[in-house]
């Protein structure tokens, strides 16, 4: 979905940081880790370390 | 193909092609420019028609669709329209959908893109719906009435064509539904007891509107008592589902009133608000039925309304009464429609014109 939609907004080189999806089933402790790992990510994309 | 780019503002794009309708549908379903039936050719002439209608520049920017934000431009809402077979004295109707489907209320980027069913609703009130014999009786919501269905078609291929949810790219809806092809119909104002749907948000009875609403689809209610208070009891045990996006977030069930059920009701004294006030009431769910993960989600949703809460809960199915949503359309007989929204939605109504 991310990539679909950076493409049509005509960034597709846009650096996405992905999530398993689902997470609805998951418990909060298992959705609050994945969180954190995904800010790890967030801020390696955005110091220009590129899409993990 | 609306040939409309996602970011800029830029005429529709001319394809040629042989002239043969065969050949032109092989070319729109290739490039998944269709809904999935046969589409009319958007030629030159037929555009240029359909825009004689629009009442605005064909390069007015009507609104940004989500997910892609392509721009609905006059020009595109025509071509999409020509495509689903609209006749051009419905283009006013479509541009003023597609304002009300872009609404931030109606909150488009969630309907478009989840993995919920959801489709759009057009409902039509006042004196245009008459006009372009929009049906609002017998199988007002079924086949057979060309304004319902190309209205609802149009709208659908705006949603896709200029913003982009395509089925399993950006469209991620694990099933869908029948409505997301076509979904419209005018409220039957000749039988209603009540102020009509357009009059109760705010409008002159002599303005026309158009509605949008996100619904997860229709369920039949069927009772053949003639008592006020049993007709309610049925539709608030109808609406009473666990696995609804209503109970979870707070939504605004929609009720599709058929005339006699209707006629029944006000019979019993009941206005259009005592209706909303008593099934709000009836509707309340046991929060028990809930299994615990789905128990989790609702108060996750909606703990800033309710407040902490368990098991023990009775929830309502709407933060308010009001929030319940009635129209009356049908022709005879002893059906209603319980329409489940989305949820996290809230009806948008536009003037059309």
């Amino acid at each position: 979905m991310g990539h679909a939609q950076a493409k049509a907004l005509g960034v597709p080189a846009l650096p996405i940081v992905a999530i398993d999806h689902p997470f609805g089933v998951r418990s909060r402790d298992e959705v609050r880790a994945m969180a954190e790992k995904a800010v790890d990510d967030v801020a390696r994309v955005m110091s220009g370390g590129g899409a993990p | 193909m609306s040939g409309t780019e996602n970011q800029a503002v830029r005429p529709a794009v001319l394809f040629e092609t042989a002239d043969d309708l065969d050949a032109i549908n092989r070319l729109y379903r290739k490039n998944r420019w269709s809904d999935g039936l046969p589409i009319v050719p958007p030629t030159k002439a037929r555009v240029e028609a359909m825009l004689k209608c629009a009442g605005r520049p064909r390069d007015a920017l009507v609104a940004r669709v989500a997910p892609a934000f392509g721009a609905a431009t006059v020009e595109g809402i025509a071509i999409n329209a020509v495509m689903a077979g609209c006749d051009p004295e419905y283009l006013p109707v479509l541009i003023a959908a597609v304002e009300a489907a872009t609404a931030p209320e109606f909150n488009l980027q969630a309907v478009q893109a989840t993995t919920n069913p959801v489709a759009v609703m057009i409902i039509l009130n006042g004196p245009l719906a008459r006009t372009l014999e929009v049906n609002s009786t017998f199988n007002c919501l079924g086949e057979g009435a060309w304004a319902n269905a190309t209205l609802g078609r149009a709208l659908r291929l705006v949603l896709r064509n200029i913003g982009g949810a395509l089925p399993g790219d950006m469209d991620r809806a694990t099933q869908g539904q029948p409505g997301k092809y076509s979904f419209c119909c005018a409220e039957n104002e000749a039988e209603t007891p009540w102020e009509p749907l357009h009059v109760e948000r705010g409008f002159r009875a002599d303005q026309s509107t158009v509605t949008v609403v996100g619904v997860e689809g229709t369920i039949n209610m069927n009772t053949h008592t003639d008592k006020g208070a049993e007709v309610l009891d049925m539709f608030a045990q109808t609406m009473i589902h666990p696995p609804s996006n209503e109970y979870i977030f707070g939504g605004e069930p929609w009720l599709i009133l058929g005339p006699e059920h209707a006629a029944t009701l006000a019979r019993a004294g009941y206005s259009k608000a005592d209706v909303k006030a008593r099934l709000w009431q009836l509707s309340r769910m046991p929060a028990s039925l809930l299994p615990p993960k789905d128990l989790e989600r609702v108060q996750n949703a909606r703990r800033p309304e309710l407040g902490e809460f368990g098991a023990e809960a009775m929830l309502t199915i709407s933060p308010r009464p009001e929030d319940i949503c009635i129209i009356v359309a049908g022709g005879p007989g002893t059906h209603s429609t319980y329409a489940p929204s989305f949820g996290m939605i809230r009806a948008v109504t536009r003037v059309v014109g």
